[in-house]
């Protein structure tokens, strides 16, 4: 259950019992207060009957005394002789009166007032009684309210006489005791006529209020106290008012409801408060139990969720590639599985494409691998834009990339698709502030023709893409069996390579470098061959990226410097002209740090003069690192050597930033030459290569030149110097020596 | 003028001195008795009815006079500090409640004379400007 909840009904539970524990407890002491008030009523009623009873039988007997004493005496003598006998009550109270039958005076213990005489209602009730008459209240002239008690006697002569007794009404209730009965309680004596003869509430003493008896006054002895409302003050009273027997009274007895219940009403007040204060206090700490429970089941669903956030992570990255997140290869060898069985089941073939970045590793390396990984991931961006979502696009490492097209029919559904990523690689890439061009090569193999196991389709596209590169790069290539021979080769050339130098299989051929205007050899321009045993000859574009990517290149290039230098200075000896030697630096080489130790190690060793001797770097070298290259290039000019610019017009470099190198040479881009004759546009940037050329003061070579019109075409625009087959093809070092001693003839 | 006023005076004064002559209300027992002084504690638990023990171990009855003699309301107010109706109130109620009797009650403090100085056990009060107090008499110094 939620804790919540829980915590909700607790809160009620406890609060449902302690409040009916209050009312129940409050129910109990309202009942024993109002027993406790009823029997207490009864108590003071009893006691006050008695009481009551005691002092009228007093009355009645001194009334009765005083009347047999006047058998035998004058009224006079007989009040003297009972006062001096101590047989009256207390003068301070009561005062004895001996009436004739009209109420005049006979004798009195005290001299009274004609106001103080009985009223002639109560005399004429007594003279008509034989028992003792209680006469109404009568005021005297101080104020004071007074009961008369008449009896008659007789007389000579047939009449009749009164001896009463006469005494304050407050007389009757002086028994008030507040402590018992209160402020608001009522004692009182009522007549069976239905007036009260003495009624206190307090300290309050009054008369003469009529009631009706007969519906109010009990004759019951054991009668129970109830609850009424006074009328005669409105106050409610536990009442009872009980007639005597022996006189034509009743006692009235009343304990104010209001007094009697002020303590359990203030016990009521107490449960009440404590009770709000236990369900304020109760609430408060099962709230804040619930929100502290409340707060603990959120931090464990939060830590719950974080730990499944986490493993989520970890299995999307142990599944993804972190730079350009996409699929990686043990993800993708996963999602292949599958989809070679779902094409297994149901007759389908797909296609797998395997892409390569041609150059990869020269921007990496040259620019460092911030921009690299910049290149792939938004080369990662590309290839998802390219394909449909339902393809899959994933990075094997490196710059390998795949790509899945799954229900594909037949191989000419594919080329749309690696057309649509080639010339999306191929759009430029903004690195370091500096504009590029990458291009892929792609191979791609289909299912279940070129492979029906993993391992042999992905093998196969691999072939299929060297194929690509062979093929020039920047296309894509169908795998076929017969590649996969090829391929085999390009393995045992990898191993061979690293022998290649120890087992000096490596050669220089030189191509002669001539004057436009003279035709003469002007220089040479070193070329590596490699001679395999069994492959034959191999050209540099086959094996010297490989030598890039493991790192030959240093050595062979050290190997190349030493060779030339020792021919060209070999050459001098035998009396040549001074010709140059040109030769070429990979991307790597030249961002090499000891590039110029080995150039003067080489120079040094062989003696060769520095003036003859000419590095030729491409224009995407320079553009790669313009500060590094200004210095390495300075440096090139202090030590002699001439440095040109090979392969220019192809960079993007602009013309202007030509001043800034100090380089002796730029060398016309064969291409432009191809087209030259035919294209008015090569034949506008051959002319306007020259002319800054020119203008900057360099020398400016044409390569490969292979036709008549082509040399004629430069020789119009005034360049300095070509090379091409139509000079002459790169030859061995013999060849070269016998051609140029030949022209020297 | 100043004669008149003089005379004024004189007869304020006089009158004032005669009030204060009519007031002399004084406590007295029988000569025979040895007691000469009281509290006021005792005095008045003696005329409010309750039981007061001497250190002689005698005991004494108080004699009370008529609330109608003047006396009545002076000693009451003097000596115990109530009212006469007070002391009606006070004795209603012990009658009432059945718990006791007032003082044997004569009529002025002549009667009162009369009573005491013939019984050795007797207490009362008189106004000593109505009766004089003679040999058979002795004053209580109230302390």
């Amino acid at each position: 259950m939620d804790p919540s909840v829980l915590f909700a009904i607790v809160t009620l539970v406890v609060l449902a019992i302690l409040w009916s524990v209050t009312f129940n407890l409050i129910a109990r002491e309202r009942a024993a207060a109002d027993r406790a008030a009823a029997a207490l009523t009864v108590d003071v009623a009893n006691t006050y009957e008695a009481q009551v009873v005691r002092a009228l039988r007093e009355i009645d007997q001194t009334l009765k005394l005083v009347r047999y004493d006047l058998r035998r005496q004058s009224p006079e003598e007989s009040l003297q002789d009972l006062a001096d006998r101590g047989l009256l009550p207390p003068a301070l109270l009561f005062t004895v009166v001996v009436a004739d039958d009209n109420g005049d005076t006979l004798a009195a213990n005290q001299d009274i007032t004609a106001e103080e005489r009985i009223s002639p209602d109560t005399r004429r009730r007594a003279l008509q009684s034989a028992s003792m008459v209680v006469g109404k209240p009568q005021q005297h002239p101080d104020g004071d309210e007074t009961l008369y008690f008449a009896r008659r006697f007789e007389r000579e002569n047939n009449r009749h006489g009164l001896v009463m007794l006469m005494v304050d009404a407050s007389y009757f209730v002086s028994g008030y005791d507040p402590s018992a009965l209160g402020e608001q309680g009522v004692l009182g004596i009522v007549g069976t006529d239905g007036v009260f003869r003495a009624r206190r509430s307090g300290d309050t003493v009054s008369v003469g209020e009529q009631i009706d008896y007969d519906s109010w006054v009990m004759d019951d002895l054991e009668g129970e106290a109830e609850v009424q409302l006074n009328r005669w003050d409105n106050t409610r009273r536990y009442t009872i008012a009980r007639e005597m027997y022996q006189y034509p009274l009743a006692i009235v007895v009343g304990l104010s409801e209001r007094e009697q219940m002020a303590g359990a009403v203030e016990a009521r007040r107490v449960y009440l408060w404590r009770s709000a204060g236990a369900s304020v206090l109760l609430i408060a700490i099962l709230g804040l139990l619930g929100w502290l429970s409340w707060r603990l089941q959120k931090e464990r669903s939060r830590v719950l969720e974080e730990r499944i956030e986490h493993a989520r992570r970890v299995e999307y990255l142990a599944f993804h590639d972190s730079l350009t997140e996409l699929p990686n290869r043990a993800f993708f060898s996963r999602l292949l599985t599958q989809e070679m069985l779902q094409a297994r089941r149901y007759h389908r073939s797909f296609a797998l494409l395997f892409l390569d970045l041609d150059r990869f590793k020269t921007i990496n390396d040259s620019l460092g691998h911030e921009a690299g990984d910049d290149l792939l991931k938004e080369i990662a961006a590309r290839l998802n834009r390219s394909v449909r979502d339902s393809d899959i696009v994933a990075r094997l490492g490196g710059d390998e990339f795949v790509v899945l097209l799954p229900e594909i029919r037949v191989s000419s559904e594919v080329a749309p698709v690696a057309e649509k990523i080639l010339s999306a690689a191929a759009r430029p890439f903004t690195l370091v502030g500096q504009e590029f061009r990458v291009t892929v090569s792609i191979g791609v193999t289909l299912f279940p023709k070129d492979g029906d196991d993993e391992q042999t389709l992905m093998k196969n596209a691999d072939v299929a893409m060297y194929h690509a590169k062979e093929q020039g790069k920047n296309n894509f290539q169908f795998y076929s069996d017969e590649l996969n021979t090829n391929s085999l080769e390009r393995l045992s050339l990898e191993s061979s390579l690293r022998n290649a130098l120890e087992h000096d299989q490596f050669r220089l051929y030189y191509q002669a470098k001539r004057d436009m205007a003279t035709g003469q050899v002007t220089g040479m321009e070193a070329l590596l061959r490699w001679e395999h045993p069994e492959l034959g000859i191999i050209f540099p574009m086959q094996f010297i990226p490989l030598a890039e990517e493991n790192g030959l290149i240093i050595p062979i290039g050290r190997w190349v410097f030493r060779t030339a230098c020792q021919q060209n200075v070999a050459w001098q000896k035998e009396g040549f002209p001074a010709l140059s030697m040109a030769i070429n630096l990979s991307a790597r080489q030249f961002i090499d740090e000891h590039l110029l130790d080995d150039i003067t190690l080489a120079l040094e060793e062989t003696g060769m003069d520095p003036r003859l001797l000419e590095v030729e770097i491409t224009e995407s070298m320079v553009m790669h690192d313009m500060q590094q290259t200004i210095k390495i290039l300075e440096s090139l000019k202090q030590m002699g050597v001439r440095v040109a610019i090979d392969d220019f017009g192809t960079g993007y470099s602009s013309l202007s930033h030509l001043k800034q190198f100090p380089v002796d040479t730029i060398k016309i881009d064969g291409s432009f030459i191809h087209d030259l004759v035919r294209s008015t546009e090569n034949q506008g940037l051959t002319k306007a290569i020259i002319a800054v050329g020119r203008s900057l003061g360099l020398r400016v070579v044409a390569e490969g030149v292979e036709t008549v019109g082509q040399y004629d075409c430069l020789r119009g625009y005034a360049c300095d110097e070509f090379q091409g087959f139509y000079g002459n093809e790169p030859l061995p070092a013999e060849q070269f020596a016998q051609m140029v001693r030949q022209q020297e003839k | 003028m100043l004669k008149r006023l003089t005379g004024v005076a004189c007869g304020l004064l006089l009158s004032l001195l005669t009030s204060i002559a009519a007031a002399e209300v004084v406590v007295v027992v029988s000569a025979d008795n040895a007691l000469d002084s009281l509290s006021r504690a005792q005095l008045s638990d003696l005329y409010l009815g309750r039981s007061v023990s001497l250190p002689n171990g005698e005991s004494l009855t108080p004699i009370d006079q008529s609330d109608r003699s003047p006396a009545h309301e002076q000693f009451y107010q003097e000596y115990l500090g109530r009212s006469p109706a007070q002391i009606k109130s006070h004795w209603s109620r012990l009658i009432f409640t059945g718990r006791g009797q007032p003082p044997r009650s004569v009529s002025d403090s002549q009667a009162v004379a009369d009573v005491v100085s013939d019984d050795r056990t007797a207490i009362g009060y008189i106004d000593s400007n109505q009766v004089p107090v003679d040999n058979t008499l002795r004053v209580l110094d109230i302390e």
